[in-house]
């Protein structure tokens, strides 16, 4: 747990004096990631140093695990803290292997427990061990060079990970993946994460909540979800996007939204006949056929019209099915190239697990805006 | 007799000569190394006290080196040391320090902050941060700062025959007394090979000190 207890931060004196940050409170709990969101200068990385004291602070205290970081050692407090600075700063000297493993080294590791370690991150960041192990600094593109940033600040496993912009510089793809892996990672294993970044998106992402930053001064301390519906002014409405209402599509997952036992469903050897006859007594416009546990389709009265067979041979096929863990941004996307409400949801062995419609979704979002916030970890709604 | 004869005729003498050469060289090298790498070191982290230790290695340097020994001789004279190789030895550091010290101080100044705040917000202690990072990062450039010292101070040393120091300065300065040309011509061949020898023989060491990473990095960039 870091708390933040009036922290005044100014730089130089007299005339040149620069406020760097203005009377900041605010607490990132146990297990939580907080990311600073801000544009550049607005003190974000001097929050960061801040906290492990490569700054001093002007008022006010910190405190980390309700220790007051004035009193403690410097380096002790450090060597707690994971740090992944901005300008990456990877030794040019030392292999990468060298690099990840210098906290470990310093910690008095076993040179296997370090070796394995290595390894384990490098694949965590996406790069082949054996490729890039002995490689130096230097022979690296930006990308990667950050992507070892990452791994070194992980690497003594500390509780807590101050991240300076950790992902800026890694292409599109590779930070998509690589930020999944850390979300996955993070799940495991809670640490209290302080994570810069300029990017809503990102901040959207990554963050259990958003500390948004203006010229040194919090503006809004609050859940993604919660500042995206409920921008407590301008600058912040102008911050999170015009598009916000679509944003929050990306924090709603089909998990939070499906019908797990919808009504409208038949098993494959139902006849046409019975099926129809079900359709009339339910009021409902087509079913969805199961079969052997499996979605295989729907079908509608227009269809079973005339016919005699099992409903499973005269299904017209969905053009294809959503996972719980899809994001209501990707199921609305599909459902506008497809022209079609509903869509099945399956696990992940393809096994029949509800439907999630436009208007369940649509539901949702209406509850968020009108401020029914869930507090519970997990669902970050 | 040409000055390849009068090498041969005299190789013992010369070989004493080289020896004294080096020998004088080679202390005042250690000692300027052990004085000049630490403080240089110990000035990057007290900016007032750089200015001034640089301004003062500076004033050393302009001072003649034959001035230099008239100066020391009185006082070196009290504990019965005003010729001789002490006056030598003390000069050669005196003047080592100036390259010494800058390029110490330059290169650990000029360590790319981000490197050094990377390693201290891990939790490197100053010690650790000198040894695993700034040194070896400014190694290439300190020992380029020996090289200089160390090839200025076999021409310095050659000087120190006047206050009897020995070494090969010796041939020039009896060859001008007796107006004997192979002797001075032998003497000046000897110091300036000596010279070219040691320059070499310290790039030679700067490329083996300097951390791969770094000649990886330095190949890459060109
Ligand atoms: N060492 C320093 N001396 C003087 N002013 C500083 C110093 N470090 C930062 N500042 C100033 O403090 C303010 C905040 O800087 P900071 O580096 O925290 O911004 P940031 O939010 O991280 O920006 P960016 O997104 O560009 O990294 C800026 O106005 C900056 O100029
Ligand atoms: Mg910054």
């Amino acid at each position: 747990m870091i708390t933040y207890d009036h922290v005044t931060k100014i730089f130089g004196e007299g005339a040149n004096a620069v406020t760097a940050l203005e009377d900041i409170t605010l607490t990132i709990e146990k297990g939580e990631t907080v990311v600073f969101l801000g544009p550049s200068g607005c003190g974000k990385t001097t929050i960061l140093r801040l906290t492990n004291r490569l700054e001093s602070i002007t008022r006010g205290n910190i405190f980390v695990n309700g220790k007051n970081i004035r009193e403690q050692d410097e380096v002790k407090l450090r060597q707690q803290m994971g740090y992944v600075i901005q300008d990456i700063g990877l030794f040019p000297n030392k292999t990468i292997a060298d690099n990840i493993g210098v906290v470990p080294r310093l910690l008095g590791w076993s040179k296997e427990r370090i070796t394995k370690r290595v390894d384990e991150l490098l694949t965590m960041c996406r790069l082949d061990p054996d490729v890039f192990r002995s490689r130096y600094p230097a022979e690296l593109s930006g990308g990667q060079q950050q992507r070892i940033g990452v791994a070194r600040g992980l690497a003594a496993d500390p509780e807590i990970l101050l991240m300076d912009e950790p992902f800026g510089a890694i292409d599109p793809i590779n930070r998509e993946q690589i930020q999944d892996e850390f979300l996955k990672l993070q799940e495991k294993l809670q640490k209290t994460i302080a994570f810069v970044s300029h990017d809503i998106h990102e901040a959207i992402k990554m963050g259990d909540k958003i500390a948004l930053f203006e010229q040194g001064r919090l503006v809004q301390y609050a859940s993604p979800a919660f500042m995206l519906t409920h921008p407590k002014n301008k600058y912040v409405a102008d911050f999170v996007g015009a598009d916000r209402a679509l944003k929050v599509l990306g924090i709603i997952f089909v998990r939070d939204v499906f019908n797990p036992c919808p009504e409208n469903i038949v098993q494959g050897l139902a006849t046409a006949k019975e099926t129809l006859a079900f359709i009339e007594k339910e009021d409902i416009n087509y079913a969805i056929v199961i079969d052997d546990d499996k979605p295989v389709g729907y079908v509608t009265p227009k269809i079973l019209k005339y016919e005699q067979s099992p409903v499973r041979d005269l299904v017209k096929a969905f053009p294809d099915h959503v996972r719980k863990r899809t994001s209501a941004r990707d199921v609305l996307s599909f459902m506008l190239m497809h022209d079609i409400l509903t869509l099945c949801v399956v696990d992940d062995n393809g096994n029949f697990a509800g439907t999630v419609s436009y208007n369940d979704i649509q539901k949702k979002i209406r509850e968020t805006y009108t401020g029914e916030m869930k507090k519970d970890k997990g669902d970050r709604l | 007799m040409s000055v390849l004869q009068f090498i041969i005729a005299n190789y013992k003498q010369v070989l004493f000569l080289t020896w004294e050469h080096i020998y004088m060289v080679g202390l005042s090298l250690i000692i300027a190394t052990a004085l000049g790498v630490p403080l240089g070191i110990i000035i990057t982290k007290h900016e007032e006290l750089a200015k001034r230790v640089i301004n003062g290695a500076n004033v050393i340097m302009t001072v003649p080196s034959i001035a230099l020994f008239g100066l020391m001789l009185p006082v070196l004279a009290i504990i019965g040391h005003g010729l001789g190789k002490v006056p030598a030895v003390i000069a050669l550091v005196l003047y080592s320090q100036l390259p010494i010290i800058r390029n110490t101080y330059v290169a650990i100044k000029n360590v790319p902050p981000s490197i050094r705040d990377a390693g201290k917000g891990m939790g490197m202690n100053k010690w650790e941060l000198l040894r695993e990072v700034e040194i070896p990062i400014a190694v290439p450039v300190i020992i380029a700062g020996l090289r200089t010292a160390a090839v200025m101070n076999i021409g310095i040393a050659a000087i120190a025959a006047y206050v009897g120091a020995g070494g090969l300065g010796v041939y020039i300065q009896q060859g001008i007394d007796r107006v004997y040309p192979e002797m001075i011509i032998s003497g000046a061949v000897l110091v300036s090979l000596f010279a070219i020898i040691v320059d070499g023989a310290m790039a030679l060491v700067e490329r083996i000190v300097t951390p791969t990473g770094l000649k990886v990095q330095k190949r890459l960039v060109q």
